[in-house]
């Protein structure tokens, strides 16, 4: 398993994809921070789906709260990014050389998985970071105290705004693998993916209060933001291990069960 | 299925009544191969005669619907016990686009636990010398094909699979490729090549496997086939003129005789070549024709294969 992590490291740690990630995460923490920063409000919403509030950004985790505010989107582009790289290994041709080297199919799978997360781990982790740097940056331009960001609390809450982001990033890692594993062609199981979570799931929330707690990118987007109104984070996170396990799960028989003629 | 591990160590590659059923067609039906260790194999057959699929399933890509056999000693069931003394090209070759070929190279190595330090020269081996460092993407057809050439022979195999590598070449980079599976072919190695080129075939293999709709047609040394008694006599006059004069002189001698694209052609009927060609040359000499060949004529691959593909009734 280690050197499949270790040839997908290969493949993505080149100069050009640090580049853009390290661009991509740097980004994200001025465009997040900016936003939350210039929308909080006096007294905030009680979730973070609707922004935040002043005071939650003078307490503890208010260093990164830009971060776990702003990451619901980072889920999304997660999931499209995993549909594209899984699918094309498909449809290039890329699964079926690689399976002469490694006929373990769920050995193979596992390991392009779990070395791509590696990636996608380091790249939370940095967004976290410049998101952390530029909220000291930009907090006394809206009077904003930072007193409290740099306690054992804060790094607590850091940590916490981290493991739940990346839970709900490896979550829909794991649906964009599914859905390229299932079409094997990137633009259907793209097509596929955005209906499902752009769309579809949007639109019938609003209409649908329930859709926040079953619909799987409802769930996820709660995780994502440690919890929110209409789902606290505990039956975010069991609901989100059940629906990732029954996507790991499609994906292994999947890969195990069909041939591979592409 | 039965595990046939510890089958002959002469027998490279075994397998009988191996089938893959779509729906209701059978794309492979009912096919044995027996390849015996060291041979060059050409795998001939037309489009969608079941080649790919056949090499698919030998390689553990598609599953079989029914069959047994083995390869390198190990059951066809269990392809992980022996993949890692395989190397294969299959279809087309499959590599990331923005890594360089060596980088490729050195990442299939990695999956495959093979040591990375002979990249370099396998490069070399099939003349990508000094652009391994260039990327996939910006490869021609040609050194693509010759990359899959190279990592099919990362962690230097036994057993040699490859589909088509000359698939899509121009007439310059199907010799090259005819030249590459050549020095392949004396490395001691067993190579199963499939192909369209008879030539490349006939020149390069030394074993042949003929398939068509799924079943196997032939399947032995190629010079079983093709190393029969000459069946005719090929004769050509140096001047035009002596044409008609030297078939009047032959048919005279009651030579059964044909004229085919300006040479004569005659049929050998159980007589030895080397006589008939003795007395033909003899016959021209005193008659003052001279002739500028005077060649056996056997039935080629091409021939064989027309034949049994389509009972000659191309």
């Amino acid at each position: 398993m280690t050197r499949i992590i270790h040839a997908e490291l290969i493949r993505l740690l080149r100069r050009r994809t640090l580049v853009a990630a390290a661009a991509g995460s740097v980004l994200f923490s001025v465009i997040a921070t900016l936003t939350v920063f210039s929308s909080a409000q006096d007294s905030g919403p009680r979730s973070r789906r609707g922004g935040t509030s002043l005071a939650a950004l003078t307490d503890a985790g208010g260093g990164t709260e830009a971060f776990a505010v702003g990451a619901s989107f980072v889920g999304f582009l997660v999931f499209v990014t995993f549909i594209a790289l899984i699918a094309n290994e498909f449809s290039g041709g890329t699964f079926r050389a690689l399976l002469l080297r490694e006929p373990h199919r769920l050995r193979l799978i596992v390991g392009k998985l779990t070395g791509a997360l590696l990636v996608a781990a380091a790249a939370v982790g940095l967004a976290e970071v410049c998101s952390l740097a530029m909220s000291v940056l930009v907090a006394p331009t809206q009077d904003v105290a930072t007193a409290n960001w740099f306690s054992m609390a804060s790094l607590g809450a850091a940590t916490r705004d981290y493991a739940t982001v990346f839970a709900g990033v490896a979550g829909w890692a794991i649906f964009g693998t599914t859905l390229a594993v299932i079409f094997r062609s990137a633009p259907l199981a793209l097509g596929v993916g955005f209906a499902w979570a752009g769309p579809f799931e949007n639109i019938t929330v609003d209409s649908w209060d329930a859709g926040y707690r079953y619909f799987p990118g409802q769930v996820l987007g709660s995780l994502i933001q440690g919890g929110s109104a209409e789902l606290g984070i505990g039956r975010a996170t069991f609901t989100a291990l059940i629906y990732t396990g029954i996507a790991a799960i499609a994906t292994l028989l999947l890969v195990s069960r069909r041939d591979v003629t592409a | 299925m039965t595990n046939t591990t510890g089958s002959s160590t002469t027998t490279a590659l075994s397998v009988t009544g191996l089938t893959k059923r779509y729906g209701t067609r059978n794309v492979v039906d009912d096919f044995d191969i027996d390849l015996p260790t060291g041979v060059v194999a050409g795998f001939v057959g037309p489009n969608g005669a079941g080649k790919t699929t056949t090499m698919a399933m030998l390689l553990g890509l598609v599953r079989p619907t029914a069959g047994e056999g083995s390869v390198l000693g190990s059951s066809i069931e269990d392809p992980a016990a022996y993949l890692d003394r395989v190397g294969a090209l299959i279809e087309t070759p499959a590599f990331y686009p923005a890594l360089s070929g060596a980088e490729n190279l050195r990442m299939f190595a990695t999956v495959g636990r093979h040591d990375t330090s002979p990249i370099p020269a396998l490069l070399d081996t099939v003349g990508l010398a000094g652009r391994g460092d260039d990327r996939y993407r910006n490869y021609s057809l040609g050194m693509k094909q010759r990359l899959g050439i190279a990592a099919a022979l990362l962690g230097d195999p036994e057993l040699l699979i490859l589909d088509e590598p000359a698939n899509g070449l121009d007439p310059e980079g199907v010799r090259e490729m005819r030249t590459l599976v050549g020095d392949l072919a004396g490395t001691g190695r067993t190579v199963l090549v499939s192909s369209h080129d008879l030539s490349e075939v006939e020149q390069v293999c030394d074993w042949l496997v003929l398939i068509d709709t799924g079943r196997s047609l032939y399947q032995g040394p190629t010079s079983d086939l093709l190393g029969g008694p000459a069946h005719g006599l090929v004769v050509v006059a140096q001047r035009p003129d002596d044409h008609l004069a030297l078939f009047d002189l032959l048919t005279a001698r009651g030579d059964d005789i044909a004229a085919q694209d300006g040479r004569l052609v005659l049929r050998v009927n159980g007589s030895d070549v080397g006589d008939l060609a003795a007395a033909v040359n003899r016959a021209a000499f005193d008659a003052g024709i001279v002739l500028t060949e005077l060649s056996p004529q056997r039935t080629t691959l091409e021939d064989h294969y027309l034949s049994m593909v389509h009972g000659g009734a191309r």
